[in-house]
């Protein structure tokens, strides 16, 4: 790390001040969610107003601090409300995409990566371009062939057949690039060896790849978990809501529960939050170095 | 006549191009069979529920004198099983003539536990003629055919009795009538296809062996037999529709004897028009109110059946000549070689092709040719064909030019035009990514100082918003720019504002949702710049430094130009990405006021999901797509020129 930057020789204090400005705008709204979900309530504000507030008490309600605290909203969250099951609705269908999804990628992105046949720039190229069709765009065929036409609605299997296939493209473009990397002489030692094409894929290929494969699949659990419109139109059944749909049921309509809400954000989002924290490097580069290549 | 490999292969492709192409029709014949003797059955059973219901409002009401009718009625009909008349009020089953309902049974009695399920079809018929009545729609059926899971036959029909205009009742009508069987013409299929390929193979010699001009006899050949076919299908369809149209004109008649027999001191003549309707109660338009067939109706039903079978041919004869073609020229063969010599790639490349084709390609199609129909939620079953208008929904998007209009209250602005919402898109992406670049870049500069204490710290907190996914993200500020107990209002009230209705106002509404997605958006560039940033050789600067470069002409002229091939690619993914992004326009402000800040997808979303209108949704989303195309294309062009430098 170089120590003679463009900035080197500013004073540090005003810095600091412009970092903690951001850092508390990017920090409140989470510590926001933080203290309606241990205020007890399902009120938006933190604090009551007295009658006449002075600015004193107009401040302090913006403190992120409840009056008293309370563990009343993650107990009815999960007890009193079916946000369990929704979790648990979430939790089938990510998982099961991520592992529809990386298998069909795992072998799709050897093939691309390994052999070339008739076809193989054309399927690349359709995976990109289809990564350029919106969501909503696909919704509606999707909603008249799963929902209408298969009554796949309300239900998970149909879920996990969108998340996948629309999931598999960048899957693909993920392993493909990690298989361009592991040396063919591997794979040849092994055939002089005598293994068949199969074993060289399960026994050589796939062990290697195993950092890719985990990253790949966290990506697409984490992108099954944190989706929300698809699921928000395929899912009509309150038992099938996904927690992302359930989680803005909470907020919808005429009682706004806000304390349910804050407390099931805060059990959804832990997970994610601390996956995303663990993989944003591989995250920034796989994006920009799809973009480049274009 | 000489049998050449030429002519074989020919003879080969046109037995399959006829064993598909007959194939489809065959199905489709009997498909169409089935469906016109369901629609017969429920037809008929539709006129004598209605004739029962007009017996009954005919003989004053529930009462004495219709129970009688009714019976009277009911035994002058071979086809009748049985009739119930129900009263809704006070759930009074006033006439029967199941043979159980007799003895302690006999009506007028309360309807019983088991019997509930009338009650609660009276109820629904209730119900959707009030919601057809206040919606000047016919969005609910009127009448309900129960249908028979096993023989596929009419179980019963439920039609509404009106006395002064509110539903009070239904008769529920129980009928014996069974479906024909369905025809399957094997033999004229068989003759046909034999028939083809004769001539095809007496005529055979004329193409000299050349594989274009056998396998253009050969279509040919197989044209002219799908002709035979969709002439054959044409007669089986006319005949079934014209034996409808007997069926019910000779029925109605005879529930006009039937009705007067049954109430002979009622001498007012029947309006026999309003037995024969739809499941709306709509008349149908074929018999006429003193029960003769109108000849415009019946013509006019057997020049749809020829169109229904017409728009269908024409999709089977395509299916089936390219599947002639195919396998004549060889293309067939040739697919199958190359398959077996990379056996090992597409076996490992086509679980994933085969989904992405099954599950993204076909239905994008399939979308793209639903924005040349009118389809909606109620004929999304029926085939494009039927429902296909052309390109006036790309018309209509495309050509209504009036975004705002002059009005004696002031100036009013039609929010759903599409050129608003494009503008609006635009300068939500741009502003968005000014934001996102400005910030970001600002903040990685500071972080990127020599010496910066808690730097770790910093970069961790400030990726937060980052790591919430976005869907919360969007709730929790919805919940901030609440106008009563929102944090943003209290803000404004603690330093002596007024609190403000963010989402009345399309400025203030826009000033969310962008606030909104400026805090999402930010990290990502930081993270961005300050890779590309700690990437500089710091010897740059310290050269420039000597040479007397101001701070500003340092940032300029070295600090940009290398953040720049780091920079553009981002830049190009949060365009696209601010472009779909679905999530905070929808979730924070919901496109209010009146949809004055929706972006092109959350209307197309809109349009499909909230109007139903899924021929419109569709061809407003394909605009979309070659906007992205477009810009896809552009961003390619300007990426290669960034790499290159």
């Amino acid at each position: 790390m170089n120590r003679r930057q463009i900035t080197g020789d500013l004073p540090h204090f005003p810095l600091h001040v412009f970092v903690l400005i951001w850092v508390v705008i990017a920090v409140y709204p989470v510590l926001w969610v933080v203290s309606v979900a241990f205020s007890g309530s399902q009120s938006l504000s933190i604090v009551d107003l007295p009658p006449n507030p002075t600015v004193l008490d107009r401040l302090r309600t913006l403190v992120p601090l409840p009056a008293h605290l309370s563990w009343s909203n993650f107990a009815s969250v999960v007890t009193d409300q079916p946000f369990l099951l929704w979790l648990l609705n979430s939790a089938i269908v990510s998982t099961a995409t991520t592992l529809v999804g990386v298998t069909l990628a795992c072998t799709s992105a050897y093939a691309f990566s390994r052999f070339r046949f008739p076809g193989r720039n054309t399927g690349l190229m359709a995976f990109l371009v289809s990564q350029m069709f919106p969501g909503t765009l696909m919704l509606i065929p999707l909603y008249i062939v799963l929902v209408m036409w298969l009554g796949l609605g309300s239900s998970r299997l149909g879920l996990v057949l969108v998340y996948a296939t629309t999931g598999i493209p960048f899957c693909v473009w993920m392993l493909k690039g990690y298989f361009d990397t592991i040396p063919r002489e591997l794979e040849e030692a092994a055939v002089i060896d005598g293994a068949s094409p199969a074993a060289v894929f399960f026994r050589i290929v796939l062990p290697l790849a195993k950092p890719a494969i985990a990253v790949t699949a966290l990506f697409t659990f984490m992108t099954g978990w944190n989706e929300f419109i698809l699921a928000a139109t395929f899912m009509d059944k309150e038992s099938m809501y996904t927690a992302p749909v359930g989680l803005r049921f909470f907020v919808s309509g005429y009682s706004e529960q806000w304390g349910y809400f804050a407390a099931g954000a805060i059990i959804v989002s832990i997970p994610v939050v601390a996956l995303f924290m663990f993989l944003q490097k591989y995250l920034v580069s796989g994006l920009t170095a799809g973009a480049v290549k274009g | 006549m000489s049998l050449t490999l030429t002519t074989i292969r020919g003879a080969v492709a046109l037995v399959i191009g006829l064993i598909a192409g007959l194939g489809l029709f065959m199905g489709l014949s009997h498909e169409a069979q089935e469906s016109e003797y369901a629609a017969r059955l429920d037809r008929l059973a539709i006129i004598r529920s209605r004739m029962i219901a007009d017996l009954v409002v005919r003989a004053g009401g529930f009462g004495e004198a219709s129970r009688a009718a009714v019976a009277r009625a009911a035994t002058a009909d071979p086809g009748v099983v049985s009739v119930r008349v129900v009263r809704l009020g006070g759930a009074v089953l006033e006439a029967s003539t199941v043979a159980a309902d007799s003895g302690d049974r006999a009506a007028p009695r309360r309807l019983e536990r088991s019997e509930k399920w009338i009650y609660d079809l009276g109820q629904m018929l209730q119900a959707a003629r009030a919601t057809n009545r206040d919606e000047e729609t016919t969005r609910k059926a009127e009448i309900v055919v129960v249908r028979d899971a096993d023989s596929g036959g009419v179980l019963a029909v439920a039609a509404p009795i009106e006395v002064d205009g509110s539903v009070e009742g239904l008769a529920l009508v129980q009928t014996a009538d069974e479906p024909p069987p369905v025809a399957t013409p094997l033999l004229p299929a068989a003759i046909v296809c034999c028939a083809a390929v004769l001539l095809f193979l007496l005529t055979s010699g004329i193409a000299r062996n050349s594989r274009w001009g056998t396998a253009l006899l050969a279509a040919l050949a197989l044209v002219a037999a799908l002709g035979a076919a969709a002439w054959f299908t044409t007669r089986t369809i006319s005949e079934a529709r014209r034996q409808t149209t007997r069926a019910v004109v000779d029925l109605t008649a005879r529930q006009a004897t039937v009705a007067r027999a049954a109430l002979p001191e009622d001498e007012r003549a029947y309006d026999l028009a309003s037995w024969d309707v739809d499941s709306f109660g709509r008349p149908r338009g074929l018999v006429q109110t003193d029960g003769s067939a109108t000849a415009a109706a019946v013509a006019l039903g057997a020049v749809e059946a020829r169109q229904w079978v017409l728009r269908r041919a024409l999709a089977i004869a395509v299916a089936a000549l390219s599947l002639l073609l195919g396998v004549a020229l060889g293309l067939a063969t040739r697919v199958t070689a190359t398959l077996r010599k990379y056996r090992q790639a597409y076996t490992y490349a086509a679980p994933a092709l085969i989904a992405m084709l099954v599950l993204v390609f076909i239905p994008f199609l399939y979308g793209i040719a639903l924005s040349f129909t009118d389809a909606n939620i109620y004929n999304s079953n029926e085939p494009i064909g039927d429902i296909w208008v052309g390109l006036r929904n790309f018309r209509d998007i495309l050509t209504d030019l009036t975004v705002s209009r002059e009005t004696p209250a002031g100036r009013v602005f039609n929010y759903q035009n599409f050129y608003w919402t494009l503008g609006f898109t635009i300068v939500w992406t741009v502003t968005n990514v000014a934001i996102g670049v400005t910030v970001g870049l600002a903040l990685a500069l500071a972080l990127n100082t020599a010496g910066l204490r808690f730097r770790p710290i910093y970069r961790v907190l400030l990726i937060t918003p980052w790591a919430v996914p976005n869907y919360i993200t969007a709730l929790i500020w919805r919940g901030m720019f609440h106008k009563q107990f929102g944090v943003v209002n209290q803000v404004l009230l603690m330093i002596g504002g007024d609190s403000i209705s963010w989402f009345e106002h399309p400025l203030t509404s826009f000033t969310a949702i962008v606030s909104t997605n400026g805090w999402l958006s930010f990290p990502f560039m930081m993270v961005i710049s300050l890779g590309a940033l700690q990437s500089i050789p710091g010897e740059l600067y310290e050269a420039a430094r000597v040479d007397g470069a101001s701070r500003w002409q340092q940032f300029t002229s070295i600090t940009l130009p290398s953040l720049k091939p780091a920079l553009v690619p981002a830049v190009i993914v949060s365009v696209i990405w601010t472009f779909n992004m679905f999530n905070i326009p929808y979730l924070v402000s919901a496109g209010e006021p009146a949809h004055a800040t929706e972006i092109l997808i959350t209307q197309a979303y809109k349009v499909a999901f909230e109007q139903y209108r899924y021929g419109y949704a569709a061809a407003y989303s394909t605009i979309i797509f070659v906007i992205l195309l477009a810009y896809g294309t552009w961003q390619n062009r300007v990426s290669r020129a960034v790499e290159a430098v």
